[in-house]
Formats: structure tokens, C-alpha cells, sequence
């Protein structure tokens, strides 16, 4: 059991919440960190990330991007450009977003300055997605 | 001297305009307070933020342009926030005040002074000074988001470090309460996090392990951090700057209420005395034109 924290610049989610267990988009795939992880600090991907509360069966979930993840003996920071709770999803608008985002790249032609942040967007909305369609499932 | 009718005319006006300040400074009160939540909910990163990257430079000892002071000093570039809106008492012209005299004490020391405006008021003013600035920003009020922030964080860390400018300087409305905002001068480039602390105090750094598993090479991850540091400092420069003037205009609008308050109990004051002395006169009319008849 360890101390989750996640916050970005315009939000706080969770700080200092025990969790027994964490998984992150990490800068070389998934990241599952469990108690007693060695320390370590990673740049994160877009996607949704995962955390168990203590003594909590169901896992509650999140879609951020890019940001950084500091694994130390107390606990787990996470530092994210934006989050999106499951339940905070427009899943109507963020499925209009994808389809004019495929549109554009069909159409556009994209400059390099701009497809770091138009693959941005576009996974972030992907995220958002298959996390809010999942929730559905369950 | 004026009529009745004017003085009530001039009475009805003077409570529209306390009925518009009245309303301005509720919804000042309200952004204000959604404003103040901003700068509360930065808190954590930012502190979190300022740790990882301290923990790093020290157990690592690594180094990077944005952190590195240039020996001499000769191009500026001067980022001003001011807000997009009047009516907000002295919070813009202070900012243009100050920008000002800096513009003067320093022009014939620096080689070059550039200026980037966020917010319309500074540009408007220093254009009608010909002052030409290489960038300029407005909409703020609507949604100061992290993203704007970044965006303008971006272009100004590229200028720097191409080499375009040795020092970033950044004029600002600090945000200490409601009725009080001071203008404040911040060097935001070079990076100063104030490391040299950290390196004396050995403890801040005992508890961090120095078998630190790094994902990327702590090389990398420490520009990116920068990077984000960086971002920050601007995202709370606007973000301070736009409660300040928020609360400006609110104790702006409070006080032009009560002027008005004040303008009304007066005129109300004449109009009665008026009214009264029309009606004596009336009667001394009558009472004289009954007196003659007899």
C-alpha cells in the first residue's frame, strides 16, 4: 500500500490517496507498479491509467496525457498535462472529434509542427474512448 | 440653475449607471473566486513539480541551457500582462507605468529590448508610443487555459534558445488579495530553481535514492521537466495577473457604486429643496393675487 497523487496544472484528482495498486502509460509501454517498486521516474504516453483504492476491488480509471510519473518509497506522483474522469467523457463529441480528425488527415496535408499536437489530440479522444466504452461494457 | 425635470433626469441616470457598476462587481466577485480556485489547484503541481526536478539536478548533477546564466546581458525580452479590459482602476496603467520606466532606465544599456504583450491594453498604449512588439496575445479573460500558456511558453523558450535573447523578463500584476495587486519584475529565463539551497542541504536529497531507475536518461527527462517548469511559470504569471485584475475591477466597481450612492442622496437633496421653494413661491402667488381681488 503506498500514496497516490495525481494532479495537473488546472486540477488536482487525488492527493495522497492509498492505493494498493497503480498502472501507468509509461515511456516504454504499460507500467504496473505494486508496493515496494524501486524508485523511478519515466515520462508518460497518452492513455488511460489505472489505480485500485486500498481495500477497493474495482479499479478506477483516467485518461491523461503526456506527463511524468515519480515512483519513490512513499509513494506515487503523477504529473499530467490534462485527465479526464470516465465520467466526465462527451463520448458523442469526442467520437465527432476523431471522425473530423480522420477527415482532416485524409484531406490536410499536416506539417510536422502540427502532427505532434494533432497525434496528440487524436490518441487522447482514441483514450478517451475505449475508456468510456469500456466503463459502458462493464 | 437647473429645472426639476432635469435634476430628475440627471437623478434616473445616475441610478443606471449604480445598477450596471452594482452588476459588474458581482460578476467580478464570481470570476474572481473561479480565479482564485485556478491559482489553489496549480499548487501541488508546481511544488510537486519543483521537487522532481531538484532531485534530479542534484543526485545527477546535470545541467541545461535554460538553467545556465549568459555572462553579459544585452538582449531583453520584456513579456507584460496586462488584462484585455478597462475599468479596473489603476491595474493597467500601473503596468504600463513601470513598464515604462523600465523601457528608459535600461534602453541605453541593453543592446535591444523586445517586447511581447499578453493582453490588449499595454499593446494599445505602446503602440500609440511606437513601441512595436514582436508578439501580442489578447482574449484572455475568456479562458486562460494551460494550453494558451504553453503555446506562448513555447515561442518564448525557441527565441531564447536560439540565441535570439540573453534574458527573459516578465511584468506582471501579482495577485495578494482582493483589493491590493502589486507589479511585479520576474526573470523567468534563465531557470533560477534555486538549487544552490538544495546542494547545501544534504537532506532534501538523502531521502531520494540515488539508484533511480530513469525512463528515458535523466538527460532528456530534465529538459522536458524544464520545459514544464517553464510552462508553469507562465500559466501562474496569467493566471495571477487575471485574479488581479478581477479583483480590481471589483473594488473599482465598489467604490463607483458608492460615488454614485453619494451623487444621488445629494441631487435628491436639491431636488427637494427646489421642489419646496417652487411651492412657496406658488402660494405667496396665490395668496398675493387673493389679496389683490379683496
Amino acid at each position: 500500500m503506498f500514496k497516490l497523487t495525481i494532479v495537473t496544472p488546472e486540477r488536482r484528482l487525488l492527493v495522497g490517496q492509498e492505493v494498493d495498486e497503480v498502472t501507468v502509460p509509461g515511456f516504454k509501454g504499460e507500467l504496473n507498479i505494486l508496493p515496494g517498486h524501486a524508485p523511478l521516474i519515466t515520462t508518460l504516453e497518452t492513455g488511460v491509467m489505472k489505480w485500485k483504492l486500498k481495500g477497493k476491488e474495482k479499479q478506477d480509471q483516467a485518461v491523461i496525457s503526456w506527463g511524468y510519473c515519480q515512483v519513490t518509497p512513499e509513494g506515487v506522483n503523477v504529473l499530467a498535462n490534462m485527465a479526464d474522469l470516465p465520467e466526465e467523457i462527451d463520448v458523442q463529441a469526442t467520437k465527432e472529434f476523431l471522425s473530423a480528425s480522420e477527415k482532416r488527415i485524409m484531406n490536410e496535408l499536416i506539417t510536422d509542427e502540427n502532427w505532434t499536437e494533432f497525434q496528440r489530440d487524436w490518441s487522447r479522444a482514441r483514450a478517451k474512448l475505449d475508456m468510456a466504452e469500456g466503463q459502458i461494457k462493464k | 440653475m437647473a429645472s426639476l425635470k432635469d435634476i430628475r433626469a440627471r437623478i434616473e441616470s445616475t441610478k443606471n449607471t449604480q445598477q450596471i457598476t452594482k452588476a459588474m462587481k458581482l460578476v467580478s466577485a464570481a470570476k474572481l473566486r473561479k480565479a482564485q480556485n485556478n491559482i489553489v489547484n496549480m499548487r501541488p503541481y508546481a511544488l510537486t513539480l519543483r521537487k522532481v526536478i531538484a532531485d534530479i539536478a542534484v543526485t545527477n548533477k546535470v545541467s541545461h541551457p535554460l538553467m545556465e546564466k549568459k555572462q553579459q546581458v544585452k538582449n531583453v525580452l520584456l513579456v507584460v500582462i496586462s488584462s484585455d479590459r478597462g475599468l479596473c482602476g489603476a491595474f493597467n496603467s500601473n503596468i504600463n507605468k513601470f513598464t515604462e520606466a523600465y523601457y528608459k532606465e535600461n534602453k541605453d544599456k541593453l543592446e535591444k529590448i523586445d517586447f511581447l504583450f499578453i493582453g490588449r491594453r499595454a499593446h494599445d498604449y505602446f503602440i500609440r508610443r511606437d513601441i512595436t512588439p514582436v508578439d501580442y496575445i489578447t482574449k484572455l479573460d475568456k479562458d486562460i487555459s494551460y494550453e494558451l500558456a504553453s503555446k506562448v511558453a513555447g515561442r518564448v523558450m525557441n527565441d531564447y534558445l536560439e540565441g535570439n535573447y540573453d534574458e527573459v523578463r516578465i511584468i506582471h500584476n501579482e495577485f495578494k488579495s482582493a483589493i491590493s495587486q502589486v507589479v511585479v519584475c520576474e526573470t523567468i529565463l534563465p531557470i533560477d530553481l534555486g538549487l544552490t539551497t538544495f546542494n547545501t542541504e544534504k537532506e532534501s536529497a538523502t531521502n531520494f535514492s540515488v539508484d533511480m531507475i530513469f525512463e528515458p536518461a535523466p538527460e532528456a527527462i530534465i529538459k522536458d521537466l524544464l520545459e514544464k517548469h517553464f510552462d508553469l511559470q507562465v500559466y501562474r504569471t496569467m493566471s495571477e495577473s487575471v485574479a488581479g485584475e478581477h479583483g480590481a475591477r471589483m473594488s473599482a466597481m465598489e467604490s463607483a457604486t458608492n460615488n454614485a450612492k453619494e451623487m444621488i442622496n445629494k441631487l435628491t437633496l436639491t431636488y427637494n429643496k427646489l421642489r419646496q421653494e417652487k411651492i412657496t413661491t406658488e402660494l405667496t402667488e396665490i395668496v398675493s393675487g387673493a389679496e389683490a381681488l379683496k
